[in-house]
């Protein structure tokens, strides 16, 4: 209690030194936490816009597709397993799709392409497809002989909403299928290639040209909740049997996962780098205030105080200068990260051209406001190790005064 | 048993250079209970590295401290804390008082240290305060006292935890002769009320006769060792 109070007094007497440790201790925690909440958001963002665009969170494709993505090993039985789906309260959207190619031809030329039947109103809760029109109408589950397509493909195509092509491609059993196609409506997504390869029907009429009724090369599927993924995967696994096999964005998306490990990374270098600085100015302070108080300590230690007792007592000030800057640093970044969890930052101005030019460079998706994450038990736990590291500025200090016997001590000027 | 026993006690500094010093060259000394002695010399004498040692702020080169039984020149640094804590009381030349602490903190520090509950020492803090005439400063930090009233302070800490023994070493010498007769009677009288043990060392004449037992040093050597009369 007594080495309380004079710890309390201690930091008062020294008021300037105490206020600007309580600063830089209150300034890095805030920064500490701000950045990686911004860094969570903007990664979580970003695993959004990207499996949301197309892929999906989760999949499902024939146990052999991965390998050979071929027709013999397709999901036979897509209604039994729709039939599953909808019966499970962590699933919250699911849609099947038919992935194959066509040769698509114009009065003028033939590309090679992407043909792919969706299911047009079950899509649209799986993916940004239908939010991603740009022109013309998305599709509905009753057309025939209508196409959504992307634009940059159009543009090869040379042709616009309401033109006709015809297509031609090999029917799932491996019969010659072709027909003609009405340009219904045009996407762009923030995918280039995607928007330059990419074209949908509805999956009916799909099935019907290419003989695939009851088949589909995936079943995308959105989970209740997001941050359950994996135990989700886990559970659908055993549903479904081991002819089908499930994967979540984390394996669909790996490139991008590992990409964003490795900013994380990267990002926790630079606050480290940083964070030493600090350090050292803290323990700076920390030193110069033991040095000063070499004698004073002699005494102490003369008169019967441990020299347990005597680190009881630095360590004492460092709590009380941690505790109240980590608690302003933390309190502040809390309310900060909460605030543009639903406020995102726009950082419009460093211009949205370029920053999507960079992420396309990856074939990622870019977004120009990003949100913070708001995660008090991990803010929690940078204000423990924030609080950590304030205690650690006494170290050397100590170590110091351990060299000290309490007379050599006391005769210290 | 003697109280305290001082055995063939040697002190070298910078041993095998140049400038090594024999500070202590072989002091034997048996001390009782509630005697009150003061050490004399010669600068450079000894006096307070005998001191040091007989509190266990310093150790020996040579020989041995024995405090009723307790061998303290061998006790581990914590252990020492701990018997300073207990058994001694110190008043320093330059009253070393903890600034950030008040008159009443300062004297009851080592009690609180002790563990005494906070009715035993606030008591005690008043009790030994009227005896030294210091009661109207209690709540007043050291900066703000003069340096009569901090040794005064000084010496109600050294004797509030009631120690076996009370070490001061030249507690007057910062003191002007008026603040350190009246200190001399304060700490004789504490020796006959208290009855605790003191030891103290001075250079001063005027001091030096107020005690009952005189030991001079000379070259880290007793020259003399007399009961007052
Ligand atoms: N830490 C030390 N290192 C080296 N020499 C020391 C140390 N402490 C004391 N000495 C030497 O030991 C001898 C005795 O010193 P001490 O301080 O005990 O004398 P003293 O009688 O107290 O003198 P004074 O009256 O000046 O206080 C002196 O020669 C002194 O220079
Ligand atoms: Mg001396």
């Amino acid at each position: 209690m007594i080495l309380l109070k004079m710890a309390f007094r201690e930091l008062l007497i020294h008021k300037k030194r105490s206020v600007i440790t309580v600063l830089l201790c209150a300034f890095s925690t805030a920064l500490f936490i701000f950045v990686n909440a911004l860094n969570d958001g903007s990664h979580k963002q970003l695993i959004r816009s990207s499996a949301e665009t197309y892929p999906g969170y989760m999949q499902l494709t024939g146990r052999a597709f991965e390998d050979n993505p071929n027709y013999d090993n397709l999901i036979f039985d897509t209604p039994r397993i729709q039939n599953i789906l909808k019966d499970q309260k962590w699933i919250s959207a699911f849609s099947a799709r038919f992935e194959s190619y066509a040769l698509y031809a114009t009065d003028e030329q033939s590309i090679g392409g992407m043909f792919t039947a969706i299911e047009p109103e079950s899509e649209a809760e799986v993916s940004r497809l239908k939010r991603s029109l740009v022109s013309g109408e998305y599709l509905s589950s009753k057309d025939t002989n209508a196409l959504y397509l992307g634009v940059e493909f159009a543009k090869r195509l040379k042709v616009k909403v309401g033109d006709a092509l015809s297509f031609i491609s090999t029917g799932a059993d491996y019969s010659f299928a072709a027909d003609h196609l009405i340009v219904k409506g045009l996407f762009k997504t923030k995918l280039y290639e995607f928007d330059n390869s990419a074209a949908f029907v509805n999956k009916s009429y799909f099935d019907e040209v290419m003989h695939s009724t009851d088949s589909a090369t995936h079943i995308i599927i959105t989970p209740a909740e997001i941050s359950q993924i994996d135990a989700v995967t886990q559970r659908l696994q055993k549903v479904v049997g081991g002819e089908i096999e499930v994967k979540n964005y984390k394996m669909i998306l790996e490139d991008l996962v590992l990409a964003m490990k490795v900013d994380q990374i990267f990002s926790y270098i630079t606050l480290a780098i940083f964070f030493v600085v600090i350090f050292f100015v803290v323990a700076i302070f920390a030193f110069l205030s033991v040095y000063a108080r070499i004698r004073q300590i002699g005494v102490l230690r003369a008169i019967g105080t441990t020299p347990g007792q005597v680190m009881q007592l630095l360590l004492l000030e460092a709590l009380i200068l941690g505790i109240i800057g980590v608690g302003i640093g933390g309190a502040a970044s809390a309310h900060a990260t909460h605030y543009y969890e639903e406020h995102p930052i726009s950082f419009g101005f460093w211009g949205d051209v370029e920053i999507e030019e960079y992420y396309k460079q990856y074939n990622m998706v870019a977004e120009v406001t990003i949100p913070t994450q708001y995660n008090p038990p991990k803010i929690a736990v940078e204000m423990l190790i924030m609080l950590m590291l304030n205690l650690a500025s006494v170290l050397y200090p100590m170590i110091i005064l351990r060299r000290f016997t309490p007379i050599e001590a006391m005769r210290h000027v | 048993m003697k109280f305290l026993t001082v055995r063939n006690l040697k002190k070298v500094f910078h041993k095998g250079s140049e400038s090594q010093t024999n500070a202590l060259d072989g002091i034997d000394l048996e001390i009782n209970k509630e005697e009150f002695i003061v050490i004399s010399g010669p600068s450079g004498s000894g006096k307070t590295t005998l001191l040091n040692i007989i509190g266990g702020l310093d150790s020996p080169s040579e020989g041995g401290v024995d405090l009723e039984g307790t061998l303290i020149t061998e006790l581990s640094e914590n252990d020492l804390a701990l018997f300073r804590r207990k058994n001694i009381g110190f008043v320093f030349q330059a009253y070393n008082l903890i600034p950030v602490l008040t008159a009443k903190e300062n004297i009851s520090y080592v009690m609180r240290l002790l563990g005494c509950p906070k009715s035993v020492y606030d008591a005690r803090t008043l009790e030994v305060a009227r005896e030294l005439d210091i009661d109207r400063y209690l709540d007043k930090f050291p900066d703000h006292l003069s340096g009569g009233q901090q040794q005064r302070i000084a010496v109600a800490r050294a004797v509030a935890s009631k120690p076996k023994l009370i070490l001061a070493d030249e507690p007057t010498a910062n003191l002007d002769s008026k603040n350190a007769e009246k200190l001399m009677e304060l700490m004789r009288r504490l020796n006959e009320e208290e009855k605790v043990t003191i030891i103290f060392s001075s250079h001063d004449p005027l001091v030096i006769k107020q005690a009952r037992r005189s030991i001079v040093l000379r070259d880290g050597k007793i020259i003399e060792d007399v009961v007052c009369p």
